[in-house]
């Protein structure tokens, strides 16, 4: 039995040993280096661009512009509208302009250097507010990327009926990635005449097909190999350096490896979208809730990236997993040209998280109820209505994972001034958003005996590719010794989806459930659970041509009403608890997060270590997002002025894991990625209007934030 | 990428001051760790003479007059020597706090020193032990107060022929000494504020109050003005109030009214209250 | 250029090094010891950290000359006698491991450790790793493979 069991870690063993090749570490014979020219202009034309006196340095091989795209200059992941280089205008700064390839990473960068580019500036869009009202188009369709709404039941009839009204305004800003390792890879053409790149990535069926718009050429002549990626956080789902690796090949013939400083990283990559939350909760003074609305404007820079994703994610989550019979959420993404915002781990439910949870306490203030009262009251249950009115038939774990936090939320003391706790709930719908997001895999033998399992899932760090041996394992009833993993490769593997929406181990743990069930089948056929080696039975069929098993999931969701977003955008959510003491010292401003109790009802926990990795790694990036993490564009540059919590920064966890099955998922599973962070910034922040008695509503509430607030707070 | 230079390590001071006269635009490196990220972020040097190995920079020596600190000895030793806790116990802690363990176990405080950050931590504490910097180059040798050496931010009079060859602290023993600092994170961040303290008390009375204060003006700053009034001073929260509206006055003299100090000056009100209550 | 001749993960070594070049750049490209990453290059990340005599120091910041007659250790050294070290086996275990990037410094700082202090404390620990950032893991399980790994090298003294 290895589901549930902490079975090591597949990859663990070359990491700790060093020799795990991320894309960097990668070498090939005759290799050449590439390097991108980026604007320096936040909005601007291109009039002109000097490229003689990079071409003349010795050792540049290549200078490219969008002109030598034999293909479509156009990518994205939802829809084709950001340039891989730009076509004389440039919409953000950092975006791509030219790519430099040389013999060497200095001589490439140095030439990038030596280019001159004259601009025309153009008014500069910087916040979402100006994008509404300007008359400046970013693009020709007008500056609203896209606009979502939640409608169900009567909003103002159910403000008409509460006792208690509490309406506030909630805003974050740009978070990175800020993974250890930045964007790389390496590519080539091998024997056949295909391109091949290796890169760092959560994807690699989509970086192939975007390869081959780039190129024109046939997806089949493509291969994109996953390199061990050193995290990902939705921040290596777009094309990054792929594209301008397989230009650079494709015109040089040669292999060439890419790779970007931290400081690259920072500027030009994408981030999570900073957020307006306008919030208006209604609820009767027993503490049920009524109604609720929100207003959501988000600053998603000028390419859409993942914008049209965050916008909807956004407003179906916007109410918390709670019953509310009335909702009215409008929740609009504005082109600006500020940063590329993206996907980035929650896509959008982390900083509404911050406003729910901080709305719901203070409803609860107001009517004099406790916190853990008033969500146990409110807290989505089986059978309950979401607010796009879908009925959670099952697994609605979240009155368990409150269950699991209450002996300590009950038992909690002050530990002096400056000492306060909070809470933070979450439900997040695994998988796309009301839209297919099909997992395919295969399983086949090979001729001595064992088994193979082609997978396409890219394992970011997460843990995927030991999930998915463990659930292979028990769906056959064979030990991992017996098996072999092949991934993480186009050429060997179909398409399982991108790492990201906490998907892959319920929709590819049930594509390999699946594969597995019909190479069950076959085996029980042959004998092989009635004693027959599986060496003989492999031996015998390779005389005919060994079968091959394809296994496939796509999660059963409806697509969400146009108008009113109604419907079943997921065929399961995860839910959870999170319970945060902190300490305040009132002097300097200094919040510290002391404990966290973590409640997740993920289902099934496939793997616990893993479990328990995810949500204290959430734990870091919710101290993070709380307290001091603030991307400053044009200010932030690297690590030292982006601070993340260091291990001095980390409060104490302890890791409840709920498991309430999930019948559509593997083994019971569903998901984690997310949910792990999801509420603990808000939980943080509740704390800390605990420990104090000042409500902060704007991320990061750092130390400069927190003690203006305090000390106008004593003002008053 | 780091600009090209040629680099000599010397193995003796005469070395080190040899090359400083005679090569062209010379820059001393020792740790490394704020020259290395101004040069991969493009500054220019013709040379660089390593004297992270240099004997006579790396000793400590201990008298009764004071002590006499090596400037190549880094931030890890100093917080750890049993003679700098004994004797510059706020010194001590301020070194202990710089950076990230790499970082000290790289950083000296000569390095901290010339490098003359307004938020470098070291600073405070040299200043209320009235250090006296040796600077020396081929031709001659002076000696000169801390605070007359850092001149701007960022900026020292150190001149590019000369070497920091040592830095001379007064002891100060039977004082309350610390060193206080705010940051953004728990650690391994630049210091938004930083206090060095050494207070003695005798019979309710403040026999003798040392203070400097970090990262609130352009130079870290002994409010002597400050000290004086205290000195001798009763124990009270009267004269505590007034040594404390004192500082921020001086402060605010200094600087004018900077953005920050509508975070820093209440930050530094509540530390000073903490540091003279005791 | 220069001749630099050090001990490497406990083989003398010598090589060749331009003035400006740092020991991260030296030790991937030179010597192809690529557990050593280039995070951020500024000395903000900790994924390039070495030991240098049994010192955690970046290596991005340390001009390769600076190499000459130190101790240099990389991870390898860990499991140079063949066998895994108990720090790398207990990482392996308390699932302390997720995408690695930052695997190979965390390993050297906690050898740094229990070299000094072989019956470390929760506190000693986190300071240990205090300069190595880890943005997957959240530090916790890392910090129980560091506990594990001390208490059986303990028993093995």
């Amino acid at each position: 039995m290895f589901i549930g069991q902490d079975i090591t870690r597949v990859d663990a063993l070359d990491k700790v040993l060093g020799t795990a090749a991320f894309a960097h570490d990668l070498k090939k014979d005759t290799m050449l280096f590439a390097c991108v020219v980026r604007s320096s202009r936040p909005h601007a034309m291109i009039r002109k661009i000097d490229v003689s006196a990079a071409l003349a340095l010795d050792g540049v091989v290549k200078v490219l512009s969008h002109k030598d795209i034999p293909g479509e200059n156009l990518f994205g992941a939802i829809k084709k509208d950001q340039p891989f280089l730009a076509e004389g205008r440039v919409r953000y700064k950092g975006e791509a302009i030219l790519v430099i390839v040389g013999i060497t990473e200095e001589i490439a960068r140095t030439a990038s250097g030596l280019v001159e580019i004259e601009y025309e500036d153009l008014e500069y869009i910087s916040d979402p507010f100006l994008s509404m009202r300007s008359p400046i188009l970013i693009h020709d369709g007008g500056n609203l990327l896209s606009h979502r709404k939640v409608i169900k039941g009567d909003a103002g009839k159910g403000f008409e009926s509460s006792d208690v009204i509490v309406e506030n305004t909630y805003s974050t800003t740009w978070i990175d990635h800020a993974y250890m390792e930045t964007e790389a890879g390496i590519g080539y053409t091998d024997e056949r005449g295909h391109i091949v790149v290796a890169s760092s990535t959560q994807n690699i069926h989509y970086k192939m097909k975007e390869i081959a718009r780039l190129l024109a050429i046939p997806p089949e002549q493509v291969r994109v190999v996953q390199a061990t990626t050193g995290g990902g956080f939705g921040g290596k789902l777009d094309v990054t350096v792929e594209g301008y690796i397989a230009l650079a090949v494709y015109h040089t013939k040669r292999p060439v490896v890419m790779r970007y400083t931290r400081e690259e990283s920072f500027l030009g990559q994408t981030k999570r979208h900073p957020l307006y939350i306008e919030y208006k909760t209604g609820a009767r003074k027993d503490g049920s809730l009524t109604a609720v609305e929100v207003n959501i404007v988000g600053d998603t820079g000028p390419y859409i990236s993942y914008g049209e994703t965050v916008c909807l994610r956004a407003a179906v989550h916007a109410t918390g997993p709670y019953e509310v019979p009335n909702v009215l959420v409008n929740s609009r993404m504005f082109y600006t040209n500020n940063p590329v915002s993206g996907a980035m781990r929650g896509f959008g439910v982390p900083q509404l998280a911050l406003a729910h949870e901080s709305q719901l306490d203070e409803i609860a203030q107001r009517i004099g109820m406790d916190p853990l009262d008033i969500r146990m009251k409110n807290a989505l249950k089986r059978g309950s209505l979401t607010a796009t009115s879908q009925v959670l038939n099952h697994s609605a774990g979240l009155l368990e994972t409150l269950k699991g936090i209450e002996p300590f939320w009950r038992a909690r003391r002050k530990q002096g001034p400056g000492s306060g706790f909070g809470l933070g709930c979450m439900y997040y719908g695994i998988g796309n958003t009301g839209i297919s997001n099909p997992s395919s895999c295969y399983l086949t033998f090979t001729p001595e005996g064992r088994v193979e399992m082609h997978s396409g899932v890219c394992d970011i760090g997460q843990g995927s590719d030991t999930v998915l041996l463990q659930i292979l394992c028990d769906a056959l009833g064979m030990e991992e010794m017996g098996i072999d993993l092949v991934r993480g490769d186009t050429d060997t593997s179909f398409d399982a989806g991108s790492t990201s929406a906490s998907r892959q181990t319920y929709i590819s743990g049930m594509a390999v459930c699946d594969a597995a069930q019909k190479m069950r089948e076959y085996l029980e056929g042959q004998g092989y659970y009635s004693g027959k080696p599986l060496k003989d039975i492999c031996r015998e069929a390779a005389e005919k041509g060994l079968p091959v098993f394809n296994g496939h999931f796509d999660p059963p969701t409806t697509a969400p009403d146009p108008e009113t977003s109604q419907g079943a955008p997921y065929a399961t959510y995860a839910f959870a608890t999170h319970m945060t003491e902190v300490h305040v010292d009132e002097v300097t401003g200094v919040c510290k997060a002391v404990k966290v109790h973590a409640a997740h009802d993920v289902g099934r926990a496939i793997n616990v270590s893993n479990v328990k990795g995810q949500i204290y790694g959430g734990v870091a990036m919710g101290v993070g997002l709380a307290l001091m993490e603030e991307f400053i564009p044009g200010k932030t540059e690297s690590f030292d002025n982006y601070y993340l919590p260091t291990s001095m920064d980390m409060p104490e966890v302890e890791a409840i894991v709920v498991e309430d099955r999930e019948p559509t998922g593997p083994f019971g599973a569903k998901g984690v990625g997310e949910p792990a962070l999801i509420p603990q910034a808000a939980a943080i922040v509740n704390a800390i209007k605990d420990a104090t008695g000042v409500r902060m509503r704007q991320l990061p509430c750092d130390i400069e934030r927190l003690k203006l607030a305090l000390e106008k707070n004593k003002v008053k | 990428m780091l600009p090209k230079f040629a680099s000599v390590i010397a193995k003796t001071r005469e070395e080190a001051l040899s090359w400083l006269s005679s090569l062209e635009n010379p820059r001393i490196i020792a740790g490394g760790t704020d020259l290395m990220v101004k040069m991969r972020a493009g500054k220019q040097y013709n040379h660089v003479i390593d004297v992270a190995g240099v004997p006579e920079l790396l000793t400590l020596t201990e008298t009764d007059e004071g002590l006499s600190l090596g400037p190549a000895i880094t931030h890890a030793r100093l917080s750890i020597s049993e003679p700098i806790i004994r004797n510059a116990r706020s010194l001590a802690l301020a070194c202990g706090l710089v950076g990230s363990p790499q970082i000290r176990n790289m950083g000296t405080i000569g390095g901290n020193l010339a490098n003359a950050s307004p938020a470098a931590d070291s600073i405070p504490p040299l200043l209320i032990h009235d250090a006296v910097l040796v600077l020396e180059s081929r031709e001659a040798r002076r000696r000169v107060p801390l605070e007359e050496v850092i001149v701007a931010p960022y900026v020292t009079s150190i001149d590019r022929k000369e070497l920091l060859s040592s830095i001379e602290i007064n002891p100060l023993r039977g004082y309350r000494e610390g060193y206080r600092r705010v940051a953004k994170r728990a650690t391994w961040a630049i210091s938004r504020l930083g206090v060095a303290f050494a207070i003695r008390e005798d019979k309710g009375r403040f026999a003798d109050v040392k203070l400097a204060i970090g990262s609130c003006t352009p130079m870290p700053f002994r409010p002597k003005k400050v000290e004086d009034l205290l000195r001798g001073a009763e124990k009270s929260e009267v004269i505590i109030t007034e040594a404390i509206r004192m500082a921020l006055e001086e402060i605010k003299l200094i600087s004018g009214i900077r953005p920050s100090y509508a975070y820093k000056l209440p930050v530094l009100q509540g530390i000073l209250e903490e540091v003279l209550r005791g | 250029m220069k001749t630099i001749s050090f001990v490497l993960n406990g083989k003398k070594t010598s090589i060749e090094v331009d003035d400006n070049e740092t020991l991260l750049g030296a030790l991937r490209e030179r010597l192809g010891i690529t557990s050593v990453k280039e995070g951020c290059g500024i000395g903000e990340c900790g994924t390039c950290t070495v030991l240098v005599d049994d010192e955690p120091h970046y290596s991005c910041l340390t001009l390769a000359s600076k190499a000459n007659g130190r101790d240099i250790k990389t991870v390898e050294y860990l499991s140079s006698s063949g066998a895994l070290h108990p720090l790398q086996e207990a990482f392996i275990k308390s699932g302390a491991v997720q995408c690695g990037y930052c695997t190979p410094g965390m390993l050297l700082c906690a050898y740094s450790l229990l070299l000094k202090n072989a019956d470390p404390d929760a506190r000693d620990i986190k300071e240990a790793i205090s300069g190595n950032l880890c943005r997957c893991t959240g530090y916790i399980q890392i910090e129980e493979a560091i506990k594990n790994a001390a208490e059986i090298c303990k028993c093995d003294r």
